[in-house]
């Protein structure tokens, strides 16, 4: 019983809906919160659960991280591929980037109108 | 709570949204297929040859997509280059998060070398171990946040020092590149000697790449963190 669940395939799966949970869960947020602060938050949230699923996806029982010990002193098909996390890597960075811009943008405009809330934006003229 | 109010068709969108996702994650569970030999096992076996780094995807970052890399680092430039032109530079800049605590300060003074020294040391063996330029860079950062913390406006950072090691590190980053091609035919190729694997001086250029890169994503971050922490008081205006 136990050792079906530590099959790659099972990981595989509880790594899929983890990181859909989260994703919705910003989505969510994204979608129904008003508080710009809280929008770009549930941004870099679902940012965080395309992380996990392309990390965790590309975890294989058994297998090694791609790094050369006194163990594992050959590189072959005993490590995991490491594009992915290569690519993860830098992805973090960008989000970084986007997020402390997006963040500044949410200061200015605090010290331009004095609220955040998208739905007291009057700025183009259609105030309530 | 008014019930009345709180649900709206908004809400309601978002609800549909999330549940034709989960929909669509059902049928990415049932077709799930173990992941195939691809490009990265190409990768790991030239990995040996050409670059003598024991940390794979070090050499994956700095080398064989040494040119993403360059792009990511100008991406991060352009972003605190951004945030620092919306800064308004005036006299009434204060640092709004700061606690006023001996036990804070005394420990931040003990505590801030060792991380400095701690971060260089992931910087300098990216290419030996889990690290690299990139996590060694947020370590010095998060060093000079603890600064930040404890000493509040009494804390001066120079910003001459700053901008002269960021410039320096990009730079170098496309000096380096341009000696490649000088050297080996190919932007970003290999102009240094490989090494033995496993030794500091091992992997050629991307030691020295990722030392650039852990310079300059110190000091981007430093004053990321001085944007946002040291501001006028919107309620002042």
């Amino acid at each position: 019983m136990l050792e079906t669940l530590d099959q790659t395939p099972f990981i595989h799966a509880v790594v899929t809906t983890g990181s859909f949970v989260i994703f919705a869960i910003g989505l969510v947020g994204v979608l129904s919160k008003k508080n710009l602060f809280k929008i770009f938050l549930s941004f870099s949230l679902m940012e965080s659960a395309l992380f996990l699923f392309f990390i965790g996806s590309h975890y294989a029982r058994g297998k090694q991280a791609p790094i050369a010990t006194d163990a594992f002193t050959l590189f072959d098909d005993r490590m995991v591929d490491p594009v992915p996390q290569a690519m993860i890597l830098t992805t973090i960075v960008i989000g970084i980037a986007v997020l402390a811009l997006a963040l500044s943008f949410v200061v200015r405009y605090h010290r331009l109108s004095g609220h955040i809330r998208i739905d007291r934006m009057d700025e183009l003229g259609d105030a309530s | 709570m008014n019930l009345k109010k709180t649900v709206r068709l908004q809400t309601l969108l978002s609800a549909l949204m999330v549940s034709s996702l989960t929909i669509a994650l059902l049928g990415v569970i049932v077709h799930i297929v173990p992941v195939q030999p691809t490009l990265g096992s190409h990768l790991l076996e030239l990995n040996r040859a050409q670059t003598q780094s024991a940390n794979a995807v070090t050499s994956v970052v700095t080398y064989f997509r040494g040119l993403d890399t360059l792009g990511e680092v100008t991406i991060l430039f352009l972003s605190i280059f951004g945030i620092g032109i919306g800064i308004d530079r005036s006299d009434r800049m204060r640092t709004i998060l700061h606690y006023d605590n001996s036990l804070l300060k005394i420990g931040a003074r003990v505590l801030f070398p060792v991380m400095i020294l701690f971060g260089a040391y992931i910087i300098l063996h990216g290419h030996l171990s889990p690290g690299g330029g990139f996590q060694g860079g947020v370590v010095i950062a998060s060093a000079f946040l603890l600064m930040f913390l404890a000493e509040g406006d009494a804390y001066d950072l120079d910003h001459r020092i700053m901008s002269l090691f960021e410039a320096l590190s990009g730079a170098g980053f496309v000096l380096l590149g341009v000696l490649g091609v000088i050297l080996g035919g190919v932007f970003l190729s290999n102009p240094l000697p490989l090494g033995r694997l496993g030794a500091l001086f091992s992997g050629g250029a991307i030691g020295v790449i990722y030392l650039f890169v852990g310079l300059k994503v110190a000091s981007e971050i430093t004053l990321l963190i001085e944007y946002f922490i040291r501001t006028n008081d919107a309620r002042d205006a």
